[in-house]
């Protein structure tokens, strides 16, 4: 076991000490913050230009203004009222010595059919345009129907239809429920990329022992199966420390976040927040089923570094392991949409499939407890199958040089080992 | 009777249609020093990857300190594959520490005798680069750092001189005697016949996947010996003066029990008659009052013991111009 742990050791630091490991995981939450930043900073900007720099309301109906003024107040825009009317001139002095923003002209031609004038140096851009043309053409048609019958119901059709959805068990209910699909996705996403990334990473080191040989001198103190599985476990170790990076940094982000949503906005709704965090039996259960599904995978891996010599060859070798990883994959991103079959809450039973496809399933309920425990004790089972058989390829194939095995001289290595 | 750590008996291997090794014995006593010699292609790699267990006879038996070459023997034994094999993204220190590690020998323990390697093979100022930052040679001796640190019974060196300079082939050959002092049994295969002659005791001579000679190399060489003796005067100018040749070939001629003479350089090779002694012909060139500066019992290198048995189709030994070895 001494020897297991010198190898892991070895291992885990010569993967964790590149810079490559920590550029890549110091990017994801330096990117989150990056974004969170860059994204703020526009909010904070767009606010003080427009405080900074009215629209002005020019009515020259004498019926418009107050709405349209009210609405885009409360859109949020810096806004005024004028109702004496200007000259050209003067509207344009006004805007180039950047007193206002731009002036919105409101004539008969807006309350007849909604058209306006806006007048400034910069175009409105495309989501304040369409935002000031329904605000206007609103206004305009309050302005009508404000005399007529049934003024009301006119106003809803207008409107368009409305769809009201009833939720069973209540809201808060369905936002955990939302929330749990939520997390089975990230989490499938986050198991698929760690259990590929990490199992090529076991993969690649495997096949560097060969072509440099000092597997040579290593096997002849340590046996195969301790090699591989220090190997094994030293990666899956670094893997555990990026993701454990990982989650420390976005716990980190949310938290900090969230008092600054509740410092700058101190009426925003926190209540449901406690409803969307994952709660710790889901991120036990990730644990449990990234630590099964990457021994069941990485030993594979192991294995087909073994056969090959060359990573041209083992790119091609590993087409079936990445093949076991991708379909359930793709088969649990195409329930994205809603659907979902009853068919694959069976085919997660597949102890290569349960991680990707059991996961979702056990967080937002859909698949029954016998079935989750089911699937985690074939998965065991199958990881001492799995380590079983890849031990004896790689026993054999980590001293072999040139051509890759045949499945016929797979299937003597096994019995020969 | 001591042990012998290696022993094989009958061992063949093929690759396909290319037999590898075929019917080789091999006996290593304790404490010898083993070269096992022979062209490039030969088989000795092959026979040493057998004694690691690292490939599989066809047929016959390996032994390694009389049992079969299993996990416990294996740990006893510093190997140095032909292939330099490392870990390039290590640091020096580091990896000898790690494969002392693995070898069971305690880290601080490693790592103190790591250090003192370094110091010697005039690498302590590379301790902590990176190895792939060093140059061949330097890798080289870094691997072979890594073969003693557990102190093994047996070294067994697959081609450890081929890639260092000469300064360095005379350090590890220094450190290959030292061992063998300390009672290490040392295996090494080499194709230069120079080396082994200066350092082996024992030799085993491959081609062409069989053995061709083994034994001790004192005794070898005598078995060998043609009984040609080299002779060479004093004032050995038989080269530019052909009359002063010519007196000194008909005196050496006139010796009793010399049979033929050759001349070889400065030097005159004799052949004796049958039943003739050396002894006879030193007794007869002192009563002659000859100004000897040599009168030497020729023995033949291992390049032309070699070449004798091996044929004239290993040319391509690349074992060099050792003629002159003394």
């Amino acid at each position: 076991m001494k020897q297991v742990w010198v190898i892991l050791v070895r291992e885990y630091l010569e993967k964790v000490k590149t810079k490559g490991f920590w550029i890549a995981t110091l990017a994801l939450p330096v990117l989150m913050l990056g974004m969170m930043g860059v994204s703020a900073f526009l909010g904070i900007r767009s606010q003080q230009a427009e405080a900074d720099r009215p629209l002005v309301v020019l009515d020259r109906t004498g019926a418009l203004g107050e709405a349209v003024v009210e609405r885009i107040g409360a859109a949020g825009y810096a806004t005024e009222l004028l109702e004496a009317d200007l000259g050209v001139e003067e509207m344009d002095r006004r805007v180039t010595e950047e007193e206002v923003e731009a002036f919105l002209i409101l004539d008969e031609r807006t309350a007849a059919e909604g058209a306006f004038v806006y007048r400034g140096q910069d175009s409105p851009g495309r989501v304040r345009s369409a935002l000031l043309a329904a605000i206007v053409g609103e206004a305009a048609l309050e302005n009508r129907l404000a005399g007529a019958e049934e003024a009301e119901s006119l106003r809803a059709l207008v409107r368009g239809g409305r769809l009201e959805y009833e939720a069973v068990g209540g809201e808060v209910a369905e936002v955990a429920r939302v929330a749990a699909k939520a997390h089975g996705m990230i989490g499938a996403v986050l198991l698929y990329m760690c259990m590929a990334i990490y199992g090529s990473f076991v993969l690649r080191s495997v096949l560097e022992e060969k072509r440099t040989r000092i597997v040579e001198v290593v096997i002849s103190s340590v046996r195969p199966w301790q090699l591989m599985l220090g190997k094994i476990m030293g990666v899956g170790s670094m893997g555990l420390t990026q993701l454990a990076i990982w989650m420390l940094c976005v716990a980190l982000i949310g938290t900090a976040g969230i008092s600054f949503l509740v410092q700058v906005v101190p009426a925003a709704d926190t209540s449901m927040i406690s409803e969307i965090l994952p709660s710790v039996g889901s991120v036990a259960l990730l644990a449990v089923f990234f630590v099964l599904g990457y021994f069941l995978f990485s030993s594979l891996f192991a294995a087909v570094g073994a056969m090959c010599s060359r990573e041209e060859e083992a790119a091609q070798a590993q087409l079936p392991v990445i093949a076991l990883l991708g379909i359930p994959f793709v088969l649990q991103m195409s329930t994205a949409g809603g659907a979902s079959f009853a068919w694959m809450g069976w085919a997660a039973l597949f102890p290569f499939f349960s991680p990707i496809l059991m996961y979702p399933r056990a967080v937002d309920g859909s698949a029954p407890v016998w079935m989750v425990a089911a699937s985690i004790v074939l998965m065991v089972a199958a990881i001492f199958a799995m380590a079983w058989l890849s031990g004896r390829i790689y026993r054999v194939g980590i001293l072999m040089q040139g051509k890759r095995p045949s499945l016929r001289e797979l299937y003597r290595w096994v019995r020969a080992a | 009777m001591t042990q012998h750590p290696v022993r094989l008996s009958g061992v063949s291997k093929t690759f396909g249609a290319h037999t590898a090794v075929s019917d080789f014995d091999l006996e290593i006593p304790e404490g010898s020093v083993y070269g096992l010699l022979g062209p490039n292609g030969s088989g000795k790699t092959t026979t040493i990857r057998m004694i690691m267990d690292i490939l599989m006879p066809d047929s016959g038996s390996v032994e390694l300190f009389g049992r079969p070459p299993d996990f416990a023997g294996r740990g006893r034994v510093g190997y140095l594959p032909e292939e330099r094999g490392v870990y390039e993204k290590m640091k020096v220190l580091e990896q000898l520490v790690f494969l002392g590690q693995i070898r069971g020998v305690a880290r601080d323990l490693a790592r103190k005798r790591a250090c003192e390697w370094l110091e010697r093979l005039d690498l302590a100022d590379w301790a902590s680069k990176k190895v792939r930052e060093l140059s061949k040679g330097m890798q080289q001796k870094v691997q072979f750092v890594g073969t003693v640190l557990h102190d093994p019974k047996l070294l067994i060196l697959d081609e450890p001189f081929s890639g260092l300079d000469p300064i360095n082939q005379d350090v590890l050959e220094s450190i290959v005697r030292e061992r063998s002092a300390l009672g290490t049994t040392v295996l090494f295969s080499t194709h230069l016949m120079e080396q082994a002659e200066r350092l082996c005791e024992r030799v085993c001579l491959i081609s062409r996947a069989k053995k061709v000679l083994d034994g001790d190399l004192k005794e070898l060489k005598r078995r060998e010996r043609s009984g040609t003796i080299a002779v060479e005067f004093d004032d050995a100018l038989g080269r530019s003066d052909p009359r002063r040749a010519w007196q000194q070939e008909r005196a050496v001629g006139s010796w009793p029990g010399v049979a033929g003479v050759v001349q070889a350089g400065d030097a005159w090779h004799l052949s004796l008659e049958d039943g003739a002694g050396a002894r006879s012909v030193l007794a007869a060139a002192v009563a002659e009052g000859a100004e000897l500066r040599r009168f030497e019992l020729l023995e033949p290198t291992l390049h032309e013991i070699f070449v004798r048995h091996a044929g004239n189709d290993d040319n391509d030994n690349g074992a060099g111009p050792d003629g002159g070895a003394r």
